[in-house]
């Protein structure tokens, strides 16, 4: 194992540094030593930039480094949802930053290349998304945008919580935690201001005068996979296909025109109220 | 451009069908000779690009327009590991030689896929590789095989056995900030030609030459000009000290005027060039050098001053035609730049330049082929996102290739932009900022943000190689990473980032066969004969598949 060269975090991780080849009777026990020692070093690192401008740096070196993979606001896409605070190589500040700096074997995630303490300022961005909406109280009526979520918005029909609901839309579960207020507002009103990778609508005229809507899943250059307005996977071979448009990436209605804005307040409220399992 | 319509080439050597390879009893050693004249032996493939020529062209036509709809997998080698599979195996008489990441060659039964000996080479376990563990490929003379590694080694393997022969060091791989080695080595007479990388890690580039028997270094050409040598000067302070310029890729060779060429990286730091004013030679240039001696004979520099990272390491394609009324030895070139070059090979005169792709950064060439730059594109500290092509660049290491029959050269090309973010950088020698790390040690430079994959798109680009004018393009999905290959058979081969490994014609662009490999592509096809057959092998994820006919 080599941790690299350089930075507060580097010195104490190494404390963490277990031999790797020894016999097969004391593997299990020494393994599970290595791991409770790396864990406990790793979970007591402290992230030394955590400041809102080291945030704000942050957010910028991820535009740089991540955003390819993660999306624009973290949202995912050919990489992980870094969103909803569930990571795998875990979330501790110091386990970010050796996912960062080091990379995750097994998938495409590569090791970044930036100095250890951009390393950290990305940590501090990446646990800011992972809680955007923590912190954050709406004003608005619950119960009443509770309501509103479920027979005037319908919004029930794409979106889940729990597992209750549409899987057209992002689920909800958390989007609390994870989302501030004011994008929770932007989504209603201008859905199409940001969409996720994984949730942008195409629409599909096919040879015989049919015409699909729904959310690309997946493509190439032979074929492409959505699934549609109902629900419903489907798969079209391009040489079927006569047009595919992608000029409106969102499905969603936009609810200013829907709501009164007493209704979009309480809608909000009870969106930030989602925290998921605690 | 005023061009010369009256365009014709000489073949190296006639196009047909050859006669059977042995299914045993391999012809070894494979001479300088044979290297030379490597288009006689249709059935192998010698090296990298196929040929010195780097036309990366099958000059078997078995398989053809008239029945690749029938073509289908007749083996898979199974890497086996999660780094990307960039590697061109060699095919020598009915044995296939391939690199599998990250320093491993595995000779295979090309007929069947199936293994005959493995060599395994150790790196510690930090390199300083940029963008993968990974290795692209080997060359071949006499009766070893040559592959260079990421810790900055030159081996030498026997190509019967697998034996180590010899291992020669070729800079110590952690010093500036990292070294590595990922290229094919070029073989000729009787030395092999290596690179390096290191180019965003403020390394000091050069090209070397190693005894093909022993080992012994034969020759260095240091790519960014020393104290007292030409052009030492274009450079600021000591910024040249540590300004990159490696030489990750293959190169090409013609024979006749002994000239290696090979194309360079990205001076550094990538996005800024602050503190490296000038035009940074020999950076994003090609360079044609001495064979025997490495001694410089001319240069061309595609991009001065580079801003973008468009390292100018594609694989050199050598040409000889009529060009303006004059028999020429020429040299074709899509650069990372966005631009397609006609360069004379003998002098590195520039003779054409043309975008293949869609630019925002270049206004014309003045008369020696400079570029004159439109103002506005260079990276900002807020980035800027209206510069194409984006930092992947038009092309970028994947092979091109040239058919004789087409007289077209056919580039998987990249249509996209980027977001270029400008950042402080540390001086390398001064060591004064805000970063932590030790004094005198580079940072990186940042790279740049991606779109989303609907925002940009690949083509393979049939380009007229007089006149820079587009004949055909073949629109996919994504940007590529996988290169080209052109055949007798009127095909040219490819695959996708979405693994659609394809045949299209090579004198429309229409597409002919597919196969859904369903991962994604880094590599370049090759073909080559087993068993009287004809086959085509190209790497889809960590799978090497192996098509073929009944």
């Amino acid at each position: 194992m080599n941790l690299g060269e350089g930075g507060a975090a580097h010195r104490n991780l190494r404390l963490a540094v277990c031999p790797v080849e020894r016999q097969a009777t004391k593997s299990d026990r020494l393994l599970l030593t290595c791991l409770l020692l790396f864990t406990a070093a790793a979970s007591a690192q402290e992230n030394p930039f955590t400041t809102p401008q080291d945030v704000e740096q942050g957010r910028r070196l991820f535009q740089t480094h991540c955003s390819y993979c993660h999306g624009s606001r973290g949202e995912g896409g050919r990489g992980a949802d870094l969103t909803n605070g569930q990571y795998r190589m875990g979330g501790s500040a110091a386990q970010l930053y050796r996912t960062i700096r080091y990379g995750m074997p097994g998938s495409e995630m590569p090791a970044v290349r930036a100095s250890d303490d951009d390393v950290w300022r990305m940590v501090a961005f990446v646990q800011k998304i992972g809680s955007a909406g923590l912190e954050e109280r709406a004003t608005g009526d619950t119960a009443a945008g509770k309501a509103a979520y479920e027979k005037k918005g319908k919004c029930s029909t794409c979106h889940s919580i729990g597992k209750e609901g549409g899987t057209l839309g992002p689920e909800l579960t958390d989007v609390g935690r994870r989302r501030g207020v004011n994008y929770l507002e932007e989504s209603l009103v201008k859905p199409e201001a940001v969409v996720p990778i994984n949730s942008r609508a195409i629409r599909v005229a096919t040879n015989s005068g049919q015409t699909i809507i729904g959310i690309r899943l997946n493509e190439d250059d032979l074929s492409i996979q959505l699934r549609d307005t109902s629900d419903s996977l489907r798969s079209f071979l391009k040489a079927n296909i006569k047009e595919i448009r992608r000029d409106q990436p969102s499905l969603m209605p936009a609810y200013g025109s829907i709501f009164s804005a007493k209704e979009l307040s309480d809608l909000v409220a009870y969106l930030s109220s989602l925290r998921g399992a605690q | 451009m005023n061009m010369n319509r009256n365009w014709t080439f000489l073949l190296a050597a006639a196009i047909g069908v050859p006669s059977a390879t042995p299914l045993s009893g391999q012809n070894l050693p494979v001479t300088y000779e044979r290297l030379k004249n490597s288009t006689r032996e249709p059935g192998n493939w010698l090296m990298y690009s196929g040929d010195y020529n780097s036309w990366r062209f099958s000059r078997l036509d078995r398989i053809n327009t008239q029945n690749v709809s029938r073509l289908h997998v007749k083996w898979l080698f199974q890497g086996r590991h999660e780094e990307k599979f960039e590697t061109t195996p060699l095919v020598v008489d009915g044995i296939m030689y391939l690199t599998r990441p990250e320093n491993e060659i595995h000779a295979l039964d090309a007929e069947t896929g199936r293994v005959l000996w493995v060599y395994r080479y150790r790196n510690p376990p930090r390199t300083y590789n940029c963008c993968g563990r990974v290795n692209r490929g080997l060359a071949i003379l006499g009766n070893r095989l040559f592959m260079n590694t990421l810790d900055m080694h030159v081996v030498a393997v026997d190509a019967k056995s697998g034996r180590e022969l010899w291992k020669t060091r070729m800079h110590d791989y952690t010093a500036a900030g990292g070294y590595a080695a990922t290229g094919a080595p070029m073989a000729l007479k009787d030395r092999v030609i290596v690179g390096m990388a290191g180019g965003e890690r403020g390394v000091s580039g050069f090209l070397d030459a190693y005894d093909a028997a022993t080992g012994k270094h034969l020759w260095r050409f240091n790519t960014i000009p020393q104290p007292g040598e030409p052009n030492f000067g274009t450079w600021a302070g000591d910024s040249w000290k540590t300004g990159g310029a490696s030489t990750w890729n293959s190169g090409a060779y013609d024979p006749e005027l002994n000239l290696v060429y090979w194309g360079t990286s990205n001076p550094w730091p990538d996005y800024n060039g602050d503190f490296r004013a000038g035009d940074n030679l020999y950076s994003c240039s090609v360079i044609a050098l001495d064979g025997d001696t490495g001694k410089l004979k001319w240069y061309y520099q595609f991009t001065p001053h580079d801003l973008h990272d468009w390292d100018a390491t594609q694989i050199p394609v050598l040409l000889d035609g009529e060009f303006r009324g004059q028999r020429r030895k020429l040299m074709a070139w899509a650069n990372r730049n966005g631009f397609y070059y006609l360069l004379d090979r003998a002098t590195g005169e520039f003779l054409v330049g043309k975008n293949f792709v869609k630019q925002t950064w270049m206004k014309e060439f003045d008369d020696k082929g400079r570029p004159i730059v439109i103002p506005g594109n260079e990276p900002t500290p807020e980035g800027i996102d209206s510069v194409w092509p984006g930092t992947d660049g038009g092309a970028n290491w994947m092979s091109h290739s040239y058919s004789p029959l087409t007289k077209l050269l056919y580039v998987f090309a990249r249509e996209e932009r980027r977001v270029f973010t400008k950042d402080a950088v540390r001086h390398p020698t001064t060591g004064a900022d805000e970063s932590d790390r030790p004094a005198g040690r580079p940072i990186f430079a940042r790279r740049a943000p991606r779109f989303a994959p609907e925002e940009s798109w690949g083509k393979v680009t049939a380009i007229d190689p007089p006149s820079g004018a587009i004949k055909w393009e073949h629109k996919v999905v994504s940007p590529p990473w996988g290169g080209v290959m052109a055949t007798a058979g009127g095909l040219v081969f490819g695959g996708t980032f979405e693994g659609v490994v394809f045949a299209l014609d090579a004198r429309t662009g229409q597409r002919l066969w597919h196969f859904s490999g369903n991962d994604k592509v880094y590599a370049s096809p090759i073909s080559f004969l087993a068993g009287g057959k004809q086959f085509v092998s190209l790497p889809v994820g960590d799978v090497l598949i192996t098509f073929g006919l009944d």
